[in-house]
């Protein structure tokens, strides 16, 4: 009998594969297609994009297209993300006491289609990122009139000078885009664009920018094809055509990457990653993020009154294992920041995490829990949406966080919800204790500060002190960095000791690259990989 | 006729009326599942999402502004991709529509002769091959036999091609149909014909596993009843030759169960194919089902259940119309 069944069970796999058999040898000699030697494919899961006009886009993957077709008059660097630099515009002053930035635009820089750029296109593809009122339209609430000075200059007013600009203009969002092309697709970038604009339907295919590529296809999960821009000011771009391909499954990126039918997969996992090893046609490029994975606690006594004790938060604070949770779960890459500025934003770096951050110790711990009267422990409850953040779930990291504390005799109850129901419960401020990450728009440190003393402080209940509502003003008013530095240095410090904001991780992330493609840098920028740059193998 | 095709739309209505409650329901915001941190922050932004998708009216306002588009065929616009659904509809469903009708054509034309030969050569090799393909087919779970084809077939042995429905640097040529292979037959593009061919033979055959072993089971039960009833012992007893009995007497009767369950295999193959368009980033409906039920996309989730309603309706019509001409005896006199 077991000799019967051992038999069939050798058979089937040839059964359920006859079909195969016989017809991938007809089929699979399909020759090669010729553009693809020309060609970088990178392989990603752009299933989050619901379009790809600059000024309604607020998904993730986009801004990889958008960083390659499209640039601002601004920039940053590939790392260091406190520094303006030039890009459309060679130069920029602060005007009228302040109220308003004065740009120069770059001289001899074309559209795509080989028309020049001028102050109108800046104009117009501001007043439109407004007047559109979409998504982005919020990220330029500090963004006043745009006036045309002559064709090869322009003023940008700012609504309130005590909040910083400059650098949000670096932002994909603030892509400048001819006003030519826009217009004659029924683009509208005065007030009433928000009903009168028909534009986006060829900007979610095409695109009408200056940079080194420009956009052709965007199909559905399935992908965009960007050809080389002919009129590039900065040169000849390294392909002559690329190819997001959408790949849903990491497991299938890890396959194609390895054949070297994509040539850069960017959403594997660390387990992935780590199967690469010793594979000489792939190596693993890593890049910091702005992104942040949060934990934070109630400090309302109706949600839960031990959790609104200072000492009782800053118990459960001191009893998580920051550094386990980050080498167990994401095989150590990640970094952690003091508090909620990310590493590397206005002055915001490791070495204070070391200094004053929040670490891991249980003798402090159990002297808090004293101090907040419940040298036992106590009960509180922590709702986490039923998703996964840099390829690692939130049931994984809660459940950490639930040994570590049950170390001390704090007993943690983990509610897992879906995203939507998680998110409705805790926009309004019906949680005890959550964790969330955090991807922001642009690298302005004035996002992270007002967001998380405004927005995340009232969900979660907890009342900023005057003293970090001034330090926080003060923080985005101030231009000088060091200046700058010193002050979010001292609102990290009052985070600390509130306890009620925890930084978890501050992720490096990785991609696998085969060897067919050089020059591949992941950047903490919106677009998260510098694109244009990455150019074939010699 | 006609008051089977009153009670089929009373159907479809019914079931959309209770997808619209519990949609309605659940708890959670679809504003909240759409709109950003910055934006979901700024009531006016948030009100104007509202207005936008109609979220701010009553529930019955809502149902009606529904069953109204209905009767045009206009299920509105979608919450998460800020297109008609149609349009979405008619963009991904042509990619279902193909891998699940050569899935459906695979497994019939692997699953009946199979069920057949078991049932024929009962307690024979055959048959235990049979019904352990039966068991397997049935109990292998989609998304782990996906993935093992995936690295076996195209990762170890590189007979097949990877993820997709064309070479990963290859987009489809102009659109027709959507149906891939029917296209470029048109268009006479061979080269892309045999890409899309190609593309389709792994992810057919996970699909169609399950209801390969669905089909092989109900084949072989519904032959072997056949096959013992009297008029084939007359048949056998007149000398008849064996493959005269069988495919000439036993089949045709044992053709209703198969029908029946064939028919709703193919709806089923149609609505649930998920987890194989993911692991192959096959750009169909079952992955667009899957996103707008996670987004609390009303007018997707609405446009979905009508149409698989629908499906699944038309589906059990033709069948019962195809008992007529199988078995003559089902027919009113």
């Amino acid at each position: 009998m077991f000799k019967r069944i051992f038999c069939l069970a050798a058979a089937l796999p040839v059964l359920i594969t006859l079909p195969v058999l016989i017809a991938l040898p007809l089929l699979s000699a399909v020759p090669a297609l010729a553009q693809k030697k020309a060609s970088l494919v990178v392989g990603l899961d752009i299933s989050d994009g619901r379009n790809y006009d600059t000024a309604r886009s607020s998904d993730l993957t986009p801004p990889l297209t958008h960083g390659a077709v499209y640039e601002t008059l601004v920039t940053l660097g590939t790392s260091d993300l406190v520094t303006i630099r030039p890009a459309l515009a060679t130069s920029w002053s602060a005007i009228d006491g302040g109220k308003s930035w004065r740009f120069t635009l770059r001289p001899g820089v074309k559209f795509w289609d080989g028309t020049p750029l001028t102050a109108e296109d800046v104009k117009f593809s501001l007043d439109r990122l407004v007047n559109l009122k979409d998504q982005p339209a919020t990220y330029a609430a500090n963004m006043g009139a745009v006036t045309i000075v002559d064709p090869m200059t322009v003023d940008i007013a700012v609504k309130n000078p005590a909040e910083p600009l400059l650098i949000d203009l670096s932002a994909p969002s603030f892509a400048i885009y001819s006003k030519k092309m826009v217009l004659a697709q029924g683009g509208v970038a005065e007030p009433g664009a928000d009903q009168a604009d028909k534009a986006t339907t060829w900007l979610n295919s095409n695109s009408a920018g200056t940079g080194p590529y420009h956009m052709v296809r965007w199909e559905r999960n399935s992908g965009v094809e960007l050809r080389r821009n002919p009129n590039w000011w900065g040169g000849t771009a390294p392909f002559e055509r690329i190819v997001i391909r959408h790949i849903a499954d990491g497991g299938a990126q890890l396959l194609s990457v390895r054949k070297g039918d994509i040539d850069i997969a960017m959403n594997l996992s660390a387990e992935q990653l780590d199967s690469l090893g010793g594979n000489a046609d792939v190596k693993i490029i890593q890049g910091g993020s702005t992104d942040t994975l949060y934990f934070m606690m109630t400090s309302d006594p109706a949600l839960n009154p031990i959790l609104a004790k200072r000492e009782a938060r800053q118990a459960v604070a001191a009893a998580i294992d920051y550094d386990g949770m980050i080498k167990a779960l994401v095989g150590g890459f990640s970094e952690r920041p003091p508090a909620f500025l990310p590493n590397g934003i206005a002055g915001t770096t490791q070495a204070q995490t070391k200094e004053f951050g929040l670490r891991e110790d249980i003798a402090k711990a159990k002297q808090y829990l004293a101090a907040a009267g419940a040298p036992e422990g106590f009960e509180f409850e922590l709702g986490y949406p039923s998703a996964a953040y840099f390829s690692t779930s939130y049931a994984l990291m809660t459940q950490k966080m639930q040994s570590d504390l049950a170390r001390v005799g704090i007993k943690m109850t983990l509610k897992p919800m879906d995203n939507v129901n998680w998110r409705s419960q805790f926009n309004g401020g019906k949680l005890q204790a959550t964790v969330a990450a955090w991807n922001s728009p642009s690298p302005n440190p004035y996002l992270w500060t007002g967001a998380s003393t405004q927005r995340v402080a009232g969900r979660m209940r907890w009342t900023p002190s005057p003293e970090l509502k001034d330090l926080v003003s003060a923080g985005a008013a101030e231009i000088d960095p060091a200046k700058q530095g010193a002050i979010h240095e001292k609102i990290a410090r009052i985070i600390v000791d509130n306890a009620n904001y925890v930084t978890l991780m501050q992720p490096i992330y990785r991609i696998a690259v085969h060897k067919n493609v050089s020059d591949v840098q992941l950047t903490a920028n919106v677009w998260k990989m510098e694109l244009s740059k990455v150019r074939p193998a010699n | 006729m006609a008051s089977r095709l009153v009670t089929a739309c009373i159907m479809v209505v019914l079931a959309s009326f209770v997808v619209f409650l519990i949609a309605n329901t659940v708890p959670g915001d679809p504003v909240l599942a759409q709109l950003g941190d910055l934006a979901a922050a700024n009531p006016a932004v948030v009100a104007a999402f509202r207005h936008r998708w109609g979220l701010d009216l009553p529930l019955w306002e809502r149902y009606w502004i529904f069953l109204e588009g209905l009767t045009r065929g206009d299920f509105g616009e979608s919450i998460a991709s800020h297109r008609p659904v149609m349009q979405d509809i008619a963009e991904y469903g042509p990619a279902t529509v193909e891998l699940a009708s050569v899935a459906f054509v695979l497994s019939l034309a692997l699953g009946l002769p199979l069920g057949i030969l078991a049932a024929v050569r009962r307690d024979s090799w055959i048959d235990n091959l049979a019904r352990m393909i039966s068991l397997v087919g049935v109990s292998a779970p989609t998304f782990w036999l996906a993935f093992v084809m995936l690295a076996v077939f195209y990762g170890a042995l590189d007979w097949a091609p990877g993820p997709g429905r064309l070479d990963v640097a290859a987009f489809p040529p102009e659109r027709l149909t959507g149906l891939l292979l029917l296209d470029t037959a048109w268009l006479g593009d061979w080269a892309t014909f045999r890409d899309a061919a190609a593309h389709l033979v792994l992810p057919a055959v996970v699909l169609a596993s399950s209801t390969l072993g669905l089909i092989t089971r109900t084949t072989r039960a519904a032959m072997l009843d056949a096959l013992s009833q009297d008029y084939v012992r007359v048949a056998r007893a007149k000398g008849l030759l064996a493959r005269t009995i069988v495919t000439g007497h036993a089949l045709p009767n044992a053709m209703l169960p198969v029908v029946t369950l064939g028919g709703l295999a193919y709806a089923n193959l149609l609505a649930g194919a998920v987890m194989t368009e993911t692991v192959f980033s096959w750009p169909g409906l079952g992955r667009y089902t899957f996103r707008s039920a996670v987004a609390i996309d009303f007018p997707a989730i609405m446009a979905i259940t009508v149409i698989v309603a629908a499906l699944f309706v038309l589906v059990n019509l033709l069948v019962d119309m195809s008992y007529a001409l199988l078995d003559p005896r089902t027919v009113k006199t």
